[in-house]
């Protein structure tokens, strides 16, 4: 990791925070971010539905295996347990977690990660979601790498929640849910240009999130504009 | 856990409903005792299906009257908007708030009923005291919402909540359904639930041959296509 690409890194992330910005953008920036500078294959972002579960909000690569890969944490995995202990969980090797969580390892070792580790995302009291970290190679991560982590993952949360806003646990509730609407959103938009230009769940994303940019449009707006039907893409 | 959550709901659901046909009004009335609040309503599309009370009621009529108000922003953000007191929000709905307060409301909770860009309508709660949803009531809140999404979704139809409703792929294959009949998202959602059902399988089976382009969906002959042959 160089010190140019971190100091970069956070003042994107802040000059993104300044403006009028779409979480849903940021938290994929986020993600894109973390992989580059931690250093690791992929990352991906599980907020709860506080309903009790987990559900995917971000990742650093659409393809529909890693999301399903996020996915399945809804009931198993390193997410789950750091979300419930608000620590951070590491899994240097995937292989040894296969006899507590199958599915979960089995799915990992098919997309080719052998290392996985989850880093808590809480404001104050409340535990709000996981940041989820995947190396291709096992082992795990330095000291000094997981702080970074656990930076970025306060970044997340900040950035997520709008903090000077919240001040009470209704707001909290509000964009958590506000956030998952519109990452369903984002799925159906994908769905959309995918059937209509031929292209993968991965192509329709970068076509959807690259417009939006070359637009200057949030892109949840894009994304809810083009299953609306009245941007077509 | 979330499904024990959702099955505990169903079941109060279904207790309230009793010998009838599942309704609307049955999901309001079994939120108004298990969340613990006085009153609910609910607003689909532009008018109110069911109100428990007169101030459920009053309350809806004013949103739609007003144009402003919980249950118009949550429609519009699809998020929820929990409103603890609304003697603390007159500068945010200027007419609707002296107008719910004088109606005998003062805590508002508005829980929208979305599916994505989908948008099916508003369950709205109320208390007559000030005071805010416990963790425990908002997630049994959202639950009684997810319940009367589903219900608006399948009608009569719906059983047990497919517990792959929320797979990535499942609105996917939605926006592929939509692009491929050039049919709302509704309507895209509503087929892709039907043939789950019809078929008797999960959502998730269906969404994933739908995504992976070994299922396709036609659009239905209209009425005149028919009577030509």
């Amino acid at each position: 990791m160089t010190e140019h690409l971190l100091a970069e890194t956070f003042v994107e992330l802040a000059d993104t925070l300044v403006d009028d910005f779409d979480v849903l953008d940021f938290l994929h920036q986020v993600t894109v971010r973390c992989a580059q500078v931690l250093g690791v294959a992929a990352a991906g972002v599980l907020l709860t539905d506080q309903r009790g579960a987990l559900r995917v909000v971000a990742a650093s690569t659409e393809q529909t295996r890693m999301l399903e890969l996020l996915q399945i944490q809804t009931d198993e995995g390193p997410c789950p347990e750091c979300f419930h202990t608000g620590r951070p969980i590491a899994v240097p090797d995937v292989s040894a977690v296969a006899d507590r969580w199958p599915r979960f390892a089995a799915e990992a070792r098919a997309v080719g990660f052998a290392a996985v580790h989850a880093l808590p995302m809480r404001l104050r009291a409340d535990m709000i979601g996981t940041l989820n970290l995947f190396d291709t190679e096992p082992g795990a991560l330095g000291a000094d790498t997981i702080r970074l982590g656990q930076a970025l993952a306060d970044v997340a949360t900040i950035g997520l929640l709008q903090a000077r806003a919240i001040r009470h646990r209704e707001t909290l509730a509000e964009q958590l849910q506000t956030a998952l609407n519109s990452r369903v959103v984002i799925e159906q938009a994908k769905g959309v240009i995918a059937e209509r230009r031929g292209l993968d769940m991965d192509q329709a994303f970068t076509l959807l999130r690259d417009t939006a940019r070359s637009r200057n449009l949030g892109l949840s707006d894009l994304a809810r504009s083009v299953v609306d039907g009245v941007t077509v893409l | 856990m979330t499904g024990g959550r959702a099955a505990r709901i169903r079941v109060r659901i279904a207790r309230q409903a009793g010998a009838e046909v599942v309704s609307v009004a049955h999901v309001c009335a079994a939120a108004v005792a298990g969340v613990g609040v006085d009153g609910a309503g609910m607003t689909v599309g532009r008018s109110t299906v069911h109100a428990t009370d007169p101030v459920a009621a009053a309350l809806e009529e004013w949103q739609l009257v007003y144009g402003e108000g919980p249950c118009v922003d949550a429609w519009a953000t699809g998020g929820p908007v929990l409103v603890v007191d609304l003697g603390a929000t007159a500068a945010r709905w200027p007419v609707f708030t002296p107008a719910a307060l004088d109606s005998g409301a003062r805590a508002v909770f508005a829980l929208p009923l979305q599916v994505g860009a989908i948008r099916l309508g508003v369950l709205d709660l109320y208390r007559a005291g000030p005071g805010p949803l416990s963790p425990g009531q908002l997630a049994d809140a959202l639950a009684y919402a997810d319940a009367a999404g589903t219900l608006l979704l399948d009608g009569a139809r719906a059983g047990a909540p497919d517990p792959t409703a929320h797979d990535a792929q499942v609105h996917q294959a939605t926006g592929m359904v939509l692009a491929q009949l050039g049919v709302s998202a509704e309507v895209a959602f509503a087929r892709l639930r039907a043939h789950a059902y019809a078929q008797d399988r999960l959502l998730r089976d269906v969404a994933r041959d739908v995504v992976g382009r070994r299922l396709r969906f036609e659009p239905e002959p209209s009425p005149e296509d028919q009577n030509e042959r």
